[in-house]
């Protein structure tokens, strides 16, 4: 049923709307400057604010001294967590824990806390008054690594951790107090001791991932205001519209359909828009004011509202000396940052996937969320995995190269098949593990010598494979609707932040009726107009809405045929639905405005089709983390790179990039490439060099000048990206997601490369000249001493 | 980043009398990338910026003057000067150099002046035009005076300028015959990220002995420095790997880097030394290539 998709085959090769590789929706507004953003919209009468945000990472506020800010010329208000309290008696949010004040209250928890507003029509002024506002503190001793937070008995970050119990995979969460730990997940799955005395040999290692910043080009940006009835209309750039309404409204203790909320197109999202980040705090304070009111962050401000968590891996493996893995144990320490957001999602759903993508007798998994005071961590594509497969991806390369077995058939002999058990009890299907590897091994012409070089520049190649679970259980609601001259409209609450999603949606909509995927309009996220949907997150939108929309395509399709059936005498199953029509065996063919202006005796009317989708899931037993369905579908990646490695300087340059990735099916050919190679990029600066660097928590490169992030040159001059599809049985058409996909075996198969060229292993991320000469230099006993 | 307000001087007179005060809070402002930075960061919060681009058109030239010295105009941008077939005519070292600096949108706006005004360590143009000779003059109400760019830049990020003065001018003296360089840039992140250390080097030869060798360090050093003791060293040797490997040791070994997020000082040390090798290699090999500059 597999196949592979060859880079550089022409598009368009099947009949249909999918799998057709149609030019992106909005691709000329974006390309004009005329696509919409919410970081462009103003509305008259409208307030800036500006957010004073702490400088000390762990603190008791004994008092704030807004007088003088308040004086400032041109400044409307000075807004503090006291003037919330007024609005929102409990002003605490957050997806999984309710931890997060809108503004700080009694203490602040890391350095950039939002602590006051200063609110003006004139942005700068309100800047300005922002350095005028005193905060007086108490300091407390300050926590940062993950793992001894973890271990401190008396410092807290939180005096209890209240959870939110929002989302169904999070019910489960209980309130603690006295630790730093906010959730842990635990497997276990077989006798790992057993296991372990059946090893030949037994190896552990310890590997860290740097503290990240998502940095989309857009920033975050909400602009809360007013309507007429004083109900709450919120723009916000945001991934999860849905789930900002559901908790602003919690917030209020209003209903939801008091709140409205919309987006636009998203510059870039990565996870860094998600759920709830600026909405709560500019919905109290357009509140407050009773005006408008925009907060939009700048570059620097983002370094200190969501981050990708560092992580510290533990990972025990127990070996046969043929080569098979018989025993695994993993501890992961995951740095939360000062409020939880989403990471114990990241804990729990990426902790279950510690293992690998490998069959294995006995497997034990421990997965800690730790609170720390740096910026919160939350969601950044991946969710965690590609942490825990730098971690087991490279050990699968230090094993292997030990046993004096290839990397490759290393693991070739462990991986995970359909049809086998995860390790979670999950038995596998449609799952491309073989196929991916396979096809990486291909592309990488693993078989063939390869030239290792001489002199000071060093070669070598590297592969990894990775594996990721959708999040589960969640919901996607769609509506499409045919208007009465029988054009369409798609409603779907599916951010478009530059994925592709309006495209894919719109031709999943359009091949269901007959139509071209360019003419459908899809409407973006308005939760008065648009439906229900969890989030655009994690690689779910295909899957979940891209099913949705199906079945509300199909629904309008059955609700069409069956008013031309009426019309036409003819039995439904007798009509053909085809080129935005009803096609009757005796040769007559209906327009759906035809059929709509039949029933209605002129242009008028709709059908609209509703779909609804929700995968079924059963939530890890509490005791060994086991579930026999933990997701509705698993992802695949496949990384392979060659590297040049500079003996002489330590840097590292990917000379050649190979990505792979099972989707399922190809809703739309180039985007999935483009999804895998973007993905693949966005690893690379996490890998090589993107780090955030903390002082006493202060970032102290948080700026676009600092930060670097991959440009143009950065690429490698060989970029190839494989499409595997293993159509999944539930999947639309096949599909699965891939947003994620080549974020995941990256790191690891640098690291690998690294070691293939030089002979050194490097345990931690990013891979910096200095770090790999270094770890040269230790090798050869020459370290250089400071200058 | 805090109000601020602008004005537009029509004449060189005209700024510098705006220039002229005791209000350490104007500032003059060209291309303002280096300045926007500082001010969006609230390093430095002006009251006033005299902006000099409506001086453009008396001073962004670039010409040849009658002795054959280059003069770059203050207010010429980064991208004009990469773009001038004058400069590449001079040496295709500039030329090159300022290919490989940040991105277009930066190079369209940043100008020679504020390049050089700024005083920042990591910029690229400072040791080529070090290692080049060349001189910056400094206008004031009080008049006019010419400094060599080693004692223009005095420090991290500090110059010889006092508040009240521009730069108006930038001398490059006619090149010797048969100088040969290259402009070596060794960056630690992205690829247009800022040098983590800058090396320019050019070299004469003669009778198969090096006659004149000119090597300038910047950004993994405090300020840029043209490294005379590695000049004379190499002076009459022949270009022999040793000769190279023994002038980079002794350049690492006159450098003082500083520690930050692209290095530590020991390990700056180490691409100083490997860095002043390779553009000695390649400043010999450019003699038959015509300059270039190579991008670590
Ligand atoms: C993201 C980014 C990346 C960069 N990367 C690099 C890089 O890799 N390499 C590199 O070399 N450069 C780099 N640049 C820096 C760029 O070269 C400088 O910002 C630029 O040269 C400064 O020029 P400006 O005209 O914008 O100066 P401004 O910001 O306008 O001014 C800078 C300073 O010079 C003063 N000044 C300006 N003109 C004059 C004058 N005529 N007389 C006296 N004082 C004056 C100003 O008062 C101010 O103090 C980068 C810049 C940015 C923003």
């Amino acid at each position: 049923m597999s196949k592979v998709l060859e880079s550089g085959v022409p598009a368009g090769t099947e009949q249909g709307q999918v799998g057709r590789a149609v030019k992106r929706l909005e691709s000329q507004a974006k390309v004009t400057g005329r696509a919409e953003y919410i970081h462009n919209l103003e509305v008259p009468g409208m307030l800036h604010a500006k957010v004073v945000r702490s400088t000390i990472a762990h603190a008791r506020i004994r008092g704030i001294d807004t007088q003088e800010a308040k004086e400032l010329p041109g400044v409307y208000d000075v807004i503090t967590g006291e003037d919330i309290l007024k609005v929102i008696p409990d002003p605490y949010y957050g997806p999984a824990f309710h931890d997060q004040p809108i503004l700080a209250l009694d203490k602040v928890r890391h350095v950039g806390e939002p602590v006051a507003v200063v609110l003006a029509t004139d942005v700068h002024v309100a800047d300005r008054a922002t350095d005028l506002v005193e905060i007086d503190y108490e300091e407390l001793e300050p926590l940062f690594h993950e793992v001894e937070s973890a271990k401190s008995e008396t410092t807290f970050v939180h005096d209890v951790i209240r959870p939110a119990g929002t989302f169904a995979d999070l019910k489960t969460l209980q309130p603690r107090a006295k630790t730093n730990v906010s959730m842990e997940y635990h497997l276990r799955n077989g006798d790992l001791d057993a296991a372990f005395a059946k090893a030949d040999r037994v190896f552990e290692h310890t590997f860290r991932s740097q503290q990240v910043s998502h940095l989309p080009l857009e920033p975050i940006v909400t602009l809360a205001q007013l309507t007429d009835t004083g109900n709450l209309l919120i723009h916000t750039a945001s991934q999860s519209p849905s789930f900002v309404r559901i908790e602003v409204a919690r917030l209020l203790g209003w209903p939801e359909n008091k709140v409205r909320v919309r987006t636009a197109y998203l510059g870039g999202g990565f996870g860094a828009k998600l759920y709830i980040k600026l909405e709560a705090l500019v919905a109290a304070l357009a509140l407050i004011t009773q005006r408008p009111v925009r907060l939009s962050l700048t570059m620097e401000e983002q370094f200190y509202t969501i981050t990708r968590h560092a992580a510290t891996v533990t990972i025990r493996t127990g070996v046969t000396n043929d080569g098979r893995i018989v025993a695994r144990d993993c501890k992961t320490w995951w740095n939360g940052g000062a409020y939880a957001d989403i990471g114990p999602r990241v804990t729990q759903k990426s902790g279950f996937t510690a293992a690998g993508p490998y069959d294995i007798e006995a497997v034990s998994l421990d997965s800690y969320a730790v609170y720390t005071n740096l910026p919160p961590a939350g969601a950044l594509r991946g969710f965690g995995i590609p942490q825990l497969v730098w971690a087991y991806e490279s050990q699968a390369d230090i094993i292997a190269r030990e046993l004096g077995i290839d990397p490759l058939e290393f693991r070739r002999k462990n991986i995970l098949r359909n049809g086998r058990p995860h390790a979670t009890g999950t038995v596998m299907e449609d799952v491309g593990t073989v196929e991916v590897l396979e096809e990486l091994a291909r592309k990488m012409r693993w078989d063939e010598p390869f030239d290792h070089g001489s002199g000071p520049i060093r070669r070598g190649r590297g592969l990894a494979i990775g594996i990721k679970a959708a999040v589960s259980p969640t919901t996607s609601v769609a509506f499409v609707n045919l208007y009465s001259d029988g054009s369409c409209g798609v409603y779907c609450g599916t951010v478009d932040m530059g994925q592709g999603s309006d495209t894919a949606m719109a031709q999943i909509a359009a091949d269901v009726l007959g139509l071209e995927a360019e003419s459908v309009r899809v409407i973006h996220p308005d939760t008065e107009v648009t439906p229900y949907d969890m989030a655009t997150l994690g690689s779910r939108s295909t899957f979940h809405m891209g099913n949705a929309v199906r079945l509300a395509a199909e629904d309008a399709k059955r609700q069409m045929v069956a008013l031309c059936a009426e019309q036409t005498g003819f039995a439904p199953e007798a009509l053909a639905v085809q080129d935005g029509g009803v096609a009757a065996p005796d040769g007559s063919f209906f327009t759906y405005g035809d059929i709509l202006a039949r029933r209605f005796g002129m242009q008028a009317g709709n059908v609209l089709g509703v779909g609804s989708y929700f995968p079924y899931y059963k939530k890890p037993d509490a005791t060994t983390g086991m579930s026999d369905h933990i997701t509705p579908y698993w992802m695949v990646g496949g990384s392979g790179v060659e590297v040049e490695v500079d003996t002489e300087t330590g840097k590292v340059r990917i000379v050649r990039l190979v990505t792979v990735g099972d989707c399922g099916k190809a809703i739309n050919p180039g985007i999935v490439k483009r999804q895998l190679s973007g993905a693949s990029f966005m690893q690379m600066g996490f890998t090589l060099f993107e780090e955030m660097v903390f002082d006493e928590g202060q970032v102290v490169n948080a700026s676009m000048a600092d930060y670097k992030i991959p440009g143009f040159w950065d690429l490698p001059e060989q970029n190839e990206v494989s499409i595997v599809e293993v159509p999944h049985r539930n999947g639309p058409f096949g599909a699965k997601g891939i947003g994620e996909t080549g974020s995941l075996g990256l790191s690891p198969a640098v690291a690998n490369a690294v070691y293939d060229a030089v002979g050194v292993r490097i345990y931690e991320t990013p891979l910096t000249p200095e770090r790999v000469l270094r770890a040269l230099r230790e090798q050869q006993g020459r370290v250089w001493g400071d200058a | 980043m805090n109000p601020f307000q602008l004005l537009q001087p029509e004449t060189l007179e005209e700024a510098l009398s705006l220039l002229n005060t005791d209000d350490p809070s104007v500032r003059p402002v060209a291309g303002g990338t280096a300045l926007m930075l500082m001010m969006k960061s609230k390093v430095f919060t002006p009251h006033t910026l005299v902006s000099l681009q409506r001086l453009k058109p008396s001073l962004s030239g670039i010409r040849l003057d009658d002795a054959g010295d280059l003069h770059l105009g203050p207010l010429a941008s980064l991208r004009d000067v990469e773009r001038s077939p004058v400069v590449a005519e001079f040496t295709p070292v500039i030329t090159q150099a300022m290919q490989t600096l940040s991105n277009v949108r930066v190079r369209n706006v940043a100008t020679v002046g504020g390049h050089l005004a700024h005083g920042d360590p990591h910029m690229d143009l400072p040791p080529i035009l070090m290692a080049l000779d060349a001189r910056v003059r400094i206008s004031g109400q009080a008049g006019e005076r010419e400094v060599a760019l080693p004692e223009f830049l005095t420090g991290y990020y500090t110059t010889v300028l006092n508040p009240s003065e521009l730069i108006t001018d930038v001398v490059v003296p006619a090149l010797p015959n048969g100088l040969s360089g290259t402009y070596l840039k060794y960056t630690a992140l992205s690829a247009d990220d800022w040098p983590m250390c800058g090396v320019a080097a050019f070299v004469r030869m003669q009778g198969g002995v090096v006659a004149e060798a000119r090597v300038a360090v910047s950004a993994a050093t405090e300020r840029p420095v043209r490294l005379t003791g590695v000049e004379s060293f190499l002076r009459g040797r022949r270009p022999a790997a040793e000769a190279f490997e023994e002038a980079a040791e002794l350049a690492a070994a006159g450098v003082h880097p500083l520690a930050d997020i692209r290095g530590s000082s020991g390990y700056k040390r180490e691409i100083v030394k490997v860095c002043v090798r390779r553009a000695l290699e390649q400043a010999l090999a450019a003699r038959t290539r015509n300059g270039g500059v190579a991008h670590e």
